[in-house]
């Protein structure tokens, strides 16, 4: 028997702007690491497909949004729950000046990956201490 | 843009929302991992599991009469070097679950693992499935 080291992290509802679109959309738990060239943003959205991804960045805010498929759950009766079903949403203030052209999005396994390369001039320049 | 009532998907999305609060309460779940979801689908019953950035092969299922057992590990890629967290919500680490189903299953289960989601479907033993009754007039 192995051990169980993971907790299950209840979903929380995501708020988000009433009318957008109907359905439950739940907040994605992420990762966001920086390196000296880019910000990384690890996002778990499980039971959302690539073309069901979308990111948005205006000005220092970032979006990231999934649908969720309705499709496999058809002729499902509910019998035991114990998580919601829905999409993802969840909104960042980035502190970098990104690269927009240089963003690179993949999606595996239910996790988005956002690659987002900061802009040269926002990249930590390391000087070299010349010895007298 | 109104939330139409005929969305069977809507619909169901109310229903598991409402299960969870009777169930759970404003507490939430348990914490086991990882957090399943079971259906009737009447020949069969469906388990649903999240297991988002879990390779397939790191998983492994077992079923013996009623009851299910889920057992893998997730593993989160390592970063690059001289990276700094900003955020870390993601966890990793080993898991096994058991499920117990309502009632016997018989025959081959067939597990799918699409986009982070496991569903295995197990057909019922044929004690548990729907019958169709005829009813007879006079």
């Amino acid at each position: 028997m192995s051990p169980t080291d993971l907790e299950a992290r209840p979903k929380q509802k995501a708020e988000r702007e009433e009318g957008t679109r109907p359905g439950a959309y739940f907040t994605p738990l992420v990762d966001i690491y920086e390196t000296p060239e880019e910000l990384v943003l690890v996002a778990d959205m499980p039971g959302v497909s690539r073309e069901d991804v979308e990111v948005h960045l205006d000005g220092d805010t970032l979006t990231v949004e999934g649908r969720a498929n309705a499709d496999e759950y058809e002729g499902l009766k509910p019998v035991y729950v114990e998580y919601g079903v829905g999409g993802f949403y969840r909104r960042f203030t980035l502190g970098e000046t990104i690269d927009r052209a240089g963003i690179k999005a993949l999606v595996k396994n239910g996790v988005l990956t956002l690659h987002l390369p900061k802009a040269e001039r926002a990249r930590a320049r390391r000087i070299e201490v010349e010895a007298a | 843009m109104a939330i139409s009532y005929r969305d069977p998907f809507a619909q169901l999305q109310r229903e598991l929302e409402s299960m969870l609060e009777r169930a759970f309460g404003t507490e939430g779940p348990s914490s086991l991992y990882p957090p399943v979801n079971l259906f009737d689908a009447g020949e069969h019953y469906v388990v649903k599991a999240e297991l988002p950035g879990v390779r397939p092969e790191d998983l492994e299922l077992t079923v013996q009469d009623n009851t299910l057992v889920l057992r893998g590990e997730r593993t989160l890629p390592e970063t690059a070097q001289n990276a700094a967290y900003h955020r870390r919500e993601r966890g990793e680490g080993q898991f096994r679950r058991v499920v117990r189903l309502p009632g016997p299953t018989e025959g081959e289960p067939q597990a799918q693992f699409r986009d982070g989601v496991l569903t295995v479907r197990l057909p019922k033993a044929s004690q548990a499935r729907p019958r169709r009754v005829t009813i007879h007039s006079d």
